[in-house]
């Protein structure tokens, strides 16, 4: 391959990287939304886009309209189930040690797995005829309408979101309680309504990240453990507490990823996990506790 | 600590393990799921040492198990070296990466749940990794049958040596429990800011937890990769690992008996639904799993071994 | 020595020397940086500025568990519980620091523990079991178990009732001298402080404001001033 062909499939890497690492955004966003304001540890947040994921395909497939507009229509549904994961899954474990907080999402993530497996079976499902589905063509590189229009939504959302967690009332005490639970229960911010809340809203997160999978791809039972992971990983690279932060961090990881695509498509995991060992060797400074 | 009545239940254990061995030793399939769920009770027994006894919660079991078992086949298959021999290889690989993988996890002050991150994705990482290397395929074990390969011509003969090591295994952990090195895991278990406050080299210990049960689990790895007769990238398995864990949490954590009771009876469970339901709902056993930890989780954190006290407490009185 | 946390400075510029044999107590008022100073030299956290000597080697920044194998212990201001361990099992552990055994360690324990003076029949009992006294005792015991040179205590006498801090202040003094120990005692109770120490050192929002016998710094108008509201010896 000559040098102007492969700094070309290169770019087109990069760009593929950015659109993913803005995906990549949404999802962990929800993670860390939930993980700062309730200090719980999800493992099942990738499941529940997947879970989620299938919604999205159901109602598409059914109605047969666009995934983007499914999803409109899941999310009230997700805020809901938010509510409920929140108040029979989560609350019962807040107080107790961290293996068995763990071990409970770990549980809820392998049952959703399996309920997928048992009832979708395990063949990917996708939409056929999504509305976005050209390959504009800019130059020598490809760039799906789809991967766009999902960038373009991700960045809106992730906009809005900062809105929301500065301007909000709600989303101020969001911020209250992750910095300080203590003084913000002293200030008067009902802790546990802000947790179902924040709850609820990570699933609205989730929603849209699932939505706008399902524009592009499509879902399988096991498709969460690469976004949990990947999720993880953002939150470990940002830190905590902005949401700039994490954007950037999450298209690191997507541009990564592509890259480790051009080795092999099996290999892009392994060069995630490796920017996650590195981290942990050199910089673990988001890994700490909170002391 | 190896009190009369330990012994006494251990003997108890093994006579009826025994016993059920010889019943099902006409028919080859419960023979094989007999020799399959101990098996099963051993690696989570092993599991118990670092997830039980020090508190880490390790998803990686079928990791180290798929690689001591694989390096283990590998060196007979290319090298000729025996599987007996070549099972002491396979241990040191598993545990020569857990520990790679603990070392800058285990520094004190490094919340759990990454600990939890790296090993449940390591199983995916390496099961795409040998896919990617070694080929979708299955690698079937060479045709040559004995004790020096480990591989005994009779499935009783198979039984035997599985029931040696899940003997072994929970001599290992007794051991462990009555020294020094126990006490320091539960302490860690318990409060790792104390521990280090009282002299205890916290990521150290954890260490030495780890390499035991990995080494345990990638040694006996092998006699899985038997049962199956082949290899294949698929005994990276995730679900495996995870239920493993699951294991010895539902069982209590720390208690041997209580994880060796639920591996057994889950399992058993399992293969059951599998056999029964398995075609029409695949991973039915798995979701049983994780209800079954989740329902643990919510309402009784102690497991089978804190209900079990709770019973003999109540008793008593 | 100087330690940020952000924005917050907790420790400023503060010098604490303390010779063997010693009781010296350390007050002030909340949040001004007590307990920051005992993680410090515990090697907890590490001084942005500033340095720890202990007999005579420098251990700034140094592991917690270095720091216990070199001869200090502490106990801690919010009582952590070892609910799962008996008490019996919590001292032993922390005497395995001096001996691979659990037989001997177990023995030690025992001495500790008669010298603490908690009766026999609670030893067998869970951490989840016990009362507020009887864990400020096992924690006591368990900082001794490890045989130290140097003891901090951290706000020990929290909590407890008058008749409470009277007995723990006896075990402390017996404690001392039969050990031959050096304590460093953070106190907020003035009372117990002061029938403890010899020399009282007094932090206020992350500096030293005075120094000297109990009694001269109980009269100190900076001293009142910054507790604004303690009650008096």
């Amino acid at each position: 391959m000559s040098v102007g062909g492969l700094l070309v499939a290169v770019l087109q890497q990069v760009i593929d990287g950015v659109f993913l690492g803005l995906f990549y955004a949404i999802v962990a966003s929800g993670l860390a939304l939930i993980f700062g304001v309730m200090d719980i540890i999800n493992f099942a947040h990738g499941d529940l886009v997947m879970i989620s994921a299938y919604f999205v395909w159901l109602i598409s497939t059914y109605l047969n309209i666009d995934p983007l507009l499914s999803m409109l229509l899941v999310l009230p549904v997700l805020f809901v189930l938010g509510l409920a994961i929140q108040k029979g899954l989560i609350n019962p474990v807040l107080g107790k040690e961290p293996l068995i907080q763990i071990a409970v999402t770990v549980g809820l993530g392998f049952v959703l797995q399996n309920i997928a497996l048992g009832y979708f079976k395990a063949e990917p499902r996708g939409y056929p005829n999504p509305v976005f589905s050209e390959g504009l063509s800019i130059g020598p590189f490809v760039i799906y309408e789809s991967k766009l229009l999902s960038a373009a939504v991700s960045v809106l959302v992730l906009f809005l979101l900062d809105q929301f967690l500065s301007r909000t009332k709600l989303g101020l005490a969001m911020r209250a309680v992750t910095d300080d639970r203590s003084s913000a229960m002293l200030m008067g911010i009902n802790v546990e309504r802000v947790y179902l809340l924040t709850f609820a809203v990570g699933m609205v997160l989730v929603g849209v990240a699932s939505g706008l999978w399902m524009e592009m791809g499509q879902v399988w039972p096991y498709l969460g453990t690469s976004f949990s992971l990947v999720s993880w990983v953002a939150v470990a690279l940002a830190g905590l507490g902005s949401i700039r932060g994490l954007a950037v961090s999450a298209v690191i990881i997507g541009i990564a990823e592509s890259m480790g695509s051009l080795i092999s498509p099996s290999v892009k995991m392994a060069v995630v996990y490796l920017i996650f060992f590195f981290i942990l060797w050199f910089k673990p400074r988001g890994f700490f506790a909170k002391r | 600590m190896l009190t009369r009545s330990t012994l006494l239940s251990i003997a108890l254990f093994q006579a009826a393990l025994l016993a059920v061995g010889f019943l099902v030793s006409g028919n080859n399939y419960y023979m094989l799921l007999l020799t399959q769920v101990a098996l099963f009770a051993a690696f989570v027994a092993a599991w118990n040492i670092i997830g039980g006894l020090t508190g880490q919660l390790d998803l990686a079991s079928s990791a180290y198990m798929a690689l001591g078992g694989i390096v283990t086949s590998l060196l007979w298959m290319r090298l000729g070296l025996p599987p007996v021999v070549g099972v002491w290889a396979g241990g040191a690989v598993a545990a020569g990466l857990a520990v790679l993988i603990g070392i800058p996890t285990f520094r004190f002050g490094v919340r759990e749940v990454w600990y939890a991150l790296m090993t449940a994705s390591l199983v995916v990482i390496l099961n795409n990794l040998f896919r990617y290397f070694m080929g979708p395929w299955d690698f079937y074990l060479p045709n040559k049958w004995g004790w020096l390969y480990l591989r005994p011509r009779t499935y009783f003969e198979l039984f035997i040596i599985v029931d040696v090591v899940l003997l072994a295994v929970i001599l290992v952990n007794i051991y462990i429990s009555g020294s020094k090195i126990g006490y320091y895991l539960r302490n860690i278990k318990e409060d790792e800011l104390v521990s280090e406050a009282i002299g205890v080299d916290t990521r150290l210990y954890k260490l030495i937890a780890l390499a035991i049960y990995s080494f345990i689990t990638g040694a006996a790895g092998f006699l899985q990769v038997v049962i199956y007769s082949s290899f294949s990238y698929r005994l990276f398995d995730a679900g495996l690992a995870i239920s493993i864990a699951i294991m010895g949490i539902i069982g209590g954590l720390g208690s041997i008996s209580g994880a060796i009771a639920a591996a057994m009876v889950f399992r058993a469970l399992g293969e059951y639904l599998r056999s029964t339901l398995g075609g029409v709902i695949p991973g039915l056993d798995l979701l049983l799993y994780g209800v079954a930890l989740i329902v643990v989780g919510i309402l009784k954190p102690e497991g089978l071994a804190g209900l079990f006290n709770q019973l003999r407490r109540w008793w008593r009185k | 020595m100087t330690k940020r946390f952000g924005g917050v400075v907790a420790l400023n510029d503060v010098t604490l020397s303390v010779g063997r044999g010693e009781i010296v107590g350390l007050i002030g008022p909340n949040g001004s940086g007590k307990t920051t100073l005992f993680n410090c030299i515990t090697g907890v956290y590490k001084p942005d500025k500033g340095r720890v000597f202990f007999m005579g080697r420098d251990i700034t920044g140094l592991q917690p568990h270095e720091v216990a194998k070199l001869g200090i212990a502490r106990t801690w201001q919010k009582v952590r519980p070892f609910r799962n361990l008996t008490v019996l099992e919590a001292v032993t552990t922390g005497a395995l620091l001096r001996t691979d055994s659990v037989e001997e360690a177990r023995k030690t324990a025992v001495e500790v523990l008669e010298l603490i003076g908690l009766p026999r029949e609670e030893w067998g009992r869970l951490g989840s079991e016990i009362t507020l006294m009887e864990h400020k005792l096992v924690d006591l015991a368990r900082a001794l178990a490890t045989g130290p040179k140097l003891l901090l205590l951290d706000e020990i006498a929290a909590g407890l009732r008058p008749h409470e801090q009277e007995r723990l202040a006896e075990v402390i003094k017996k404690v001392w001298s039969d050990r031959g120990l050096t304590l460093v005692v953070v106190e907020h109770v003035m009372r117990f402080v002061m029938s403890l120490s010899k020399r009282v050192v007094v932090l206020h929002e992350g500096r030293v404001i005075a120094e000297g016998p109990p009694e001269e710094v109980a009269s100190n108008p900076r001293v009142i001033e910054a507790y604004l509201g303690i009650k008096p010896v």
